[in-house]
Formats: C-alpha cells, sequence, structure tokens
C-alpha cells in the first residue's frame, strides 16, 4: 500500500472531526475520499500531510510514518488543500517557482513553464495571480502540487468552485495523470459523480466515521437499483410488492415516496406490475443504490 | 532543504510586496521633513536652545551639523520605527495564514523549525536594511546638507562635546546597537504573528506592548522599578550610551572612550537574551501548531 490510514481520530476539544478512521491507497490508483461537506474529509487530508496532528491513529506514505519522516515523505508528495490560495502579489511564474525552489529538487525553468502548458496556463504565466479566475487559481494550485514531479498526488475537493468546462478539464489532466503517467491520486469530492468518472477505489465517510470503502465499479454495481416512486396510492403499492418477487426491500422516503432494492433488470417488470394493477405512477427514478445512500446522507435525510 | 534557499524565498516574498516599502517611504519623508526644517529654521532653533549656555561658554563652529542633526533624527525616529519594522514581522507567518499561503508552504519538504529560522533571518535582514536606509538619510545625506564637525550634545545638567574625528565610529555602533533594539521589536512581533490569523492583530500587540512597558519605565515606583531591569523597552535607548564620553583632569574628552561600557553591554545582552528567547519560542510553537487557515 502506498498510503496506509490506521485507526485515525481527530479532536477539537469535545468535537470529534475525524473518528476512528481506517483506509488504503494502492500504488497507482485513483481513490476517491467522498463525503458531505464538514465530514471530516480535509481534516483528514490536513493529517496525511503533517499540517495538524492527530489525536489518535497512524499515518503511514511510503512505508514510512509522516510523524518521524515528515520531510523525506513529503518529497514526493504534491497536494492542494482546499481552495489554492496563492501569492496574490506575484505572477504565475513567479507563484510557481516558488514552490518549486522549496521542494528540495532542481526544477529547471523549463520544467516550470511546462508545468504551466500542462495546466493550461503558459500564456498567462506573467500575469500577477490578482486577476486570475477561480479556475486558473484552481489549476496553478495544481501545477504547484505537481511541479516537483511527485508520486503520489492529494487534491482536495479540486473542481470546487469551477464552471462545467473547468471541470471537465481537471477531471481529464487527474484521469491524464492516472494513466499516462502512472501518479497515484487522492481526490476528495462532496460530489459521488465526480469520484465516479475517475476512481478506481473510493471511500465514503460521514461525521467523520468510515461508511464504506471498495472498488467504484463494486460499489456503484450497476445490476443493484433503488427506485424512488411516487403513485396515487402508496399503502396499495406497498401491499403489492411486498407480496412480489423483485423486492429486496422496501420503505417510505421522508418526503412519502415509496422506495424500493430491487435489480435493473427487474424495473421494467415492476413498473408494468404497477400499471396491471391500475395504479397511477406520477414519477418512477431508479438509481444505484450507492447513489441513493450517498444522496440520503447528502440531503439530511436519511432512509429509514 | 537549505536554510539559504528559505531564506532567498523570504527575501524575495518581502521585497515583493508593496507594503514593505512603505518603511522606507516613511523614513525618507520624516528625516526629509526634518533636514527641510532645519535647513529652514534651525539656525534660530539653535539659539534659542543655547540661550543658557552663551553666558557661561564662548561657542564657536557649526553647533547645527550633520553629525548633531542625525542624534536628533535618531532620537526622533526609534520611537517610531517599531512600528515599521511591525509592519513586514508581524506579518510574516500571520499574513501566510491569513492568505492560506501557510498550508501551501507546509505541504512542501521544508522542516518547520527551518522555516521559522528562514523567516525569522528574512525579516531580520529587512530590519538591519531598513536601518541602513535611515543611517544613509540621518548621517550620510545630514552631512551632506549641514556639513560635518564637533558634535555638541545637550543635556539636563552637562553639554558634552564629541570631537568631529571621533564621532563616526560612535554612530557604527550607535546603529548596531539600534539594530539589536529593532531585532528584538521584529523578534516578538514575530511570534505574536504565530497566534493571529491577520497581520493588525500582531502590529497592534506589540505597539501595544512597547507603549505599556515604556509607561511601566516612565513611572518610578517600587513595584514597576524591581521588574524594569528585564524589560526590553529599558533598554533600547542604550546606543546614546556611545555618545556618553570620558574627561580627563583637564576636562578634555577622552578619544575613543565611553562613560559606562558595562551598561551599555549589559543593555545589549539583555535585548540579545529577548531575541533568543522569542525566537526559541516562536520554533516551539510553531513545530506543534496545527494549521488549520
Amino acid at each position: 500500500m502506498l498510503l496506509e490510514i490506521s485507526h485515525l481520530t481527530k479532536s477539537f476539544g469535545s468535537f470529534t472531526a475525524v473518528d476512528d478512521l481506517s483506509f488504503s491507497v494502492k500504488e497507482g490508483e485513483v481513490y476517491g475520499f467522498l463525503g458531505q461537506n464538514g465530514a471530516g474529509k480535509s481534516t483528514t487530508i490536513r493529517m496525511i500531510l503533517s499540517l495538524i496532528r492527530p489525536t489518535k491513529g497512524s499515518i503511514n506514505i511510503f512505508g514510512m510514518s509522516i510523524e518521524k519522516e515528515r520531510e523525506k515523505i513529503l518529497q514526493q508528495v504534491g497536494a492542494v488543500v482546499e481552495k489554492p490560495d496563492l501569492y496574490r502579489y506575484m505572477t504565475g511564474y513567479e507563484n510557481l517557482n516558488v514552490f518549486a525552489r522549496l521542494s528540495n529538487k532542481h526544477i529547471s525553468k523549463a520544467e516550470v513553464m511546462k508545468c504551466l502548458e500542462l495546466v493550461g496556463l503558459d500564456k498567462r504565466a506573467k500575469d500577477p495571480v490578482r486577476v486570475y479566475s477561480q479556475g486558473m487559481k484552481q489549476r496553478l494550485g495544481i501545477a504547484v502540487a505537481l511541479v516537483h514531479n511527485p508520486s503520489l498526488i492529494i487534491l482536495d475537493e479540486p473542481t470546487n468552485g469551477l464552471d462545467p468546462q473547468g471541470i471537465a478539464d481537471i477531471r481529464n489532466l487527474i484521469l491524464m495523470l492516472s494513466k499516462e503517467q502512472k501518479k497515484t491520486v487522492l481526490v476528495s469530492s462532496h460530489l459521488l459523480s465526480e469520484i465516479e468518472q475517475v476512481a478506481d477505489s473510493m471511500v465514503i465517510i460521514n461525521k467523520g466515521k468510515k461508511l464504506v470503502e471498495g472498488r467504484v465499479n463494486e460499489l456503484l454495481n450497476p445490476d443493484k437499483v433503488q427506485l424512488e416512486i411516487i403513485t396515487d396510492n402508496n399503502p396499495l403499492v406497498k401491499d403489492l410488492l411486498a407480496n412480489s418477487v423483485w423486492a429486496k426491500g422496501l420503505r417510505n422516503s421522508p418526503d412519502q415516496k415509496v422506495l424500493v432494492d430491487t435489480t435493473a433488470d427487474a424495473v421494467p417488470l415492476l413498473a408494468k406490475y404497477l400499471v396491471e394493477h391500475h395504479i397511477g405512477i406520477s414519477s418512477l427514478r431508479s438509481m444505484n443504490s450507492l447513489e441513493a445512500y450517498f444522496l440520503s446522507l447528502t440531503s439530511g435525510n436519511e432512509v429509514e | 532543504m537549505r536554510l539559504s534557499s528559505i531564506v532567498y524565498i523570504e527575501l524575495y516574498k518581502i521585497f515583493r510586496k508593496p507594503r514593505t516599502y512603505i518603511a522606507f517611504g516613511a523614513i525618507a519623508a520624516i528625516v526629509g521633513l526634518i533636514q527641510l526644517g532645519f535647513y529652514a529654521d534651525g539656525e534660530s532653533y539653535m539659539k534659542f536652545g543655547m540661550q543658557s549656555l552663551s553666558d557661561s561658554f564662548d561657542v564657536n563652529g557649526n553647533i547645527m551639523n550633520g553629525y548633531l542633526m542625525a542624534f536628533i533624527i535618531l532620537q526622533t525616529l526609534l520611537v517610531h520605527v517599531p512600528l515599521l519594522i511591525a509592519l513586514v514581522a508581524g506579518d510574516m507567518i500571520s499574513g501566510e495564514a491569513n492568505q492560506g499561503t501557510l498550508r501551501l508552504l507546509l505541504t512542501k519538504p521544508v522542516s518547520r523549525a527551518n522555516l521559522i529560522i528562514g523567516k525569522f533571518i528574512a525579516s531580520s535582514i529587512y530590519t538591519i536594511v531598513l536601518l541602513l536606509w535611515m543611517a544613509v538619510w540621518a548621517l550620510a545625506i545630514s552631512i551632506f546638507i549641514f556639513g560635518a564637525d564637533d558634535m555638541l550634545i545637550m543635556k539636563s545638567d552637562m553639554v558634552t562635546q564629541i570631537l568631529a574625528s571621533d564621532v563616526m565610529w560612535r554612530y557604527v555602533a550607535a546603529f548596531g546597537f539600534a539594530a539589536l533594539a529593532m531585532l528584538t521589536v521584529s523578534a516578538l512581533s514575530f511570534f505574536l504573528s504565530l497566534f493571529a490569523e491577520n497581520s493588525i492583530g500582531p502590529i497592534m500587540a506589540t505597539m501595544s506592548i512597547i507603549i505599556v512597558f515604556t509607561i511601566l519605565n516612565t513611572l518610578d515606583l517600587p513595584i514597576f522599578n524591581m521588574v524594569k531591569p528585564y524589560l526590553f523597552t529599558s533598554h533600547m535607548l542604550g546606543w546614546k550610551g556611545f555618545f556618553d564620553v570620558t574627561v580627563n583632569e583637564n576636562n578634555e574628552q577622552i578619544i575613543g572612550s565611553i562613560e559606562n561600557l558595562p551598561a551599555v553591554l549589559l543593555s545589549a545582552g539583555v535585548l540579545f537574551l529577548h531575541v533568543i528567547g522569542f525566537l526559541s519560542a516562536s520554533i516551539l510553537v510553531f513545530r506543534r501548531k496545527d494549521i488549520l487557515s
């Protein structure tokens, strides 16, 4: 394992931001770190980077403890924590050059420019950062993380505040870093759709605790779905489905929708079955079960 | 990572910031105004000041010369320079925390202790450069405008005359001492900047401490007299000791003499210990600090 987090806990007074969290990242994979805002993602990332001290637990990167071998480890790590704040009075090039010098490696001017080119800022290199858009700052922040050619890249909510094109650019950059440059990337987000598109594995946390961890394609199994049905007769629908072979689970959502756990191939049969029993269906929405679960967390309405 | 690289980067950041030049501009403006004032009305001012002496002494030569001007300017400015020092030193950590760049800095393989030492050395270099700038304006330009002659310093109970040939080294020593005094202010401001996320707090706190300590110095009460020797503000004007000369039995100045060298050295020692104390405390605090900005 390239990164191993073991029983990590961080408390601020009586508030526990991260609670006994464990997960591991393999070399070469894109690892998604998913959770609502305030779930403890940034606190965890700050601990990984030794910006804050854990209350309990351990962090090993490249087989070394971050507590004991901080500088050695950070030579091989590039990171952007939350929004990339840079020196506003300096140009993009100057900013990148300052951080490149701090990387303890000899990085030539050409390499700095190449890095700016990689994030599409080479033509704006001489402009002061104070005139950069949010998206440009985000890309420069990523350039700061990449400039010393690290093995592990940690990006904390890299698409925050970006427009759709900016989000797509960052996504493509992450995929390129992983597929072409064989980098290991830990990327955090509060959006499942973002993680789904780039990550090989992921962990979901809520209130500082791990909810689920695994391969994305297994967790987001397209065969397992949750149906969200709005009808004119919910009690009858529940009776009918309770006696059917398709419903693996059945419950009401807080906003009076019927939620049914089933399989993807059963959806048309189930819909036909309800129509044959003269049920008026206003809406029938199929979601992946993990997506439904995550949505229930982000909306703050946990399913029964 | 080499400490010299950190110092270079920190100096680059200091001198790329527009606020850095406020201090240089302020010193040039204040010194220029004082020089202009004395150039225009200095003679009548000096006549007024010499009134009480003219009955007892026959004073010849250029009293209002560059050396005296530099002494007047130093006395005036060293009260205000701490604010200009705190402007930069108080921003060294808190400014980075405020901008959010501190966390980005600490994702790089830089040891926290080295970062603090590097930043402190950079802010010290700024302090020394600022004092050199002040020396150029206060001394070199004053000599250029007013010329050089023996220096006459009036005190409440005596007049000290220092020969022109014996003055320059005293200024070099005085500016060296002033640099140590200002480094103490810089170290205090730097230390306070660890606890804030904007630079206003440390700047205000530094000035408040200096004001409170200075007031304590002026109160002649037994309870305060006990602590006065330990307050750095009690020693900040120790540079004046270089202008107290001893005289021989004929009341002639002994060239190269300092009336109370042990007191000057004691003051320098107290200031130096404060610098070391503030810097060590900064390293200790920063090494354990959670970066939440």
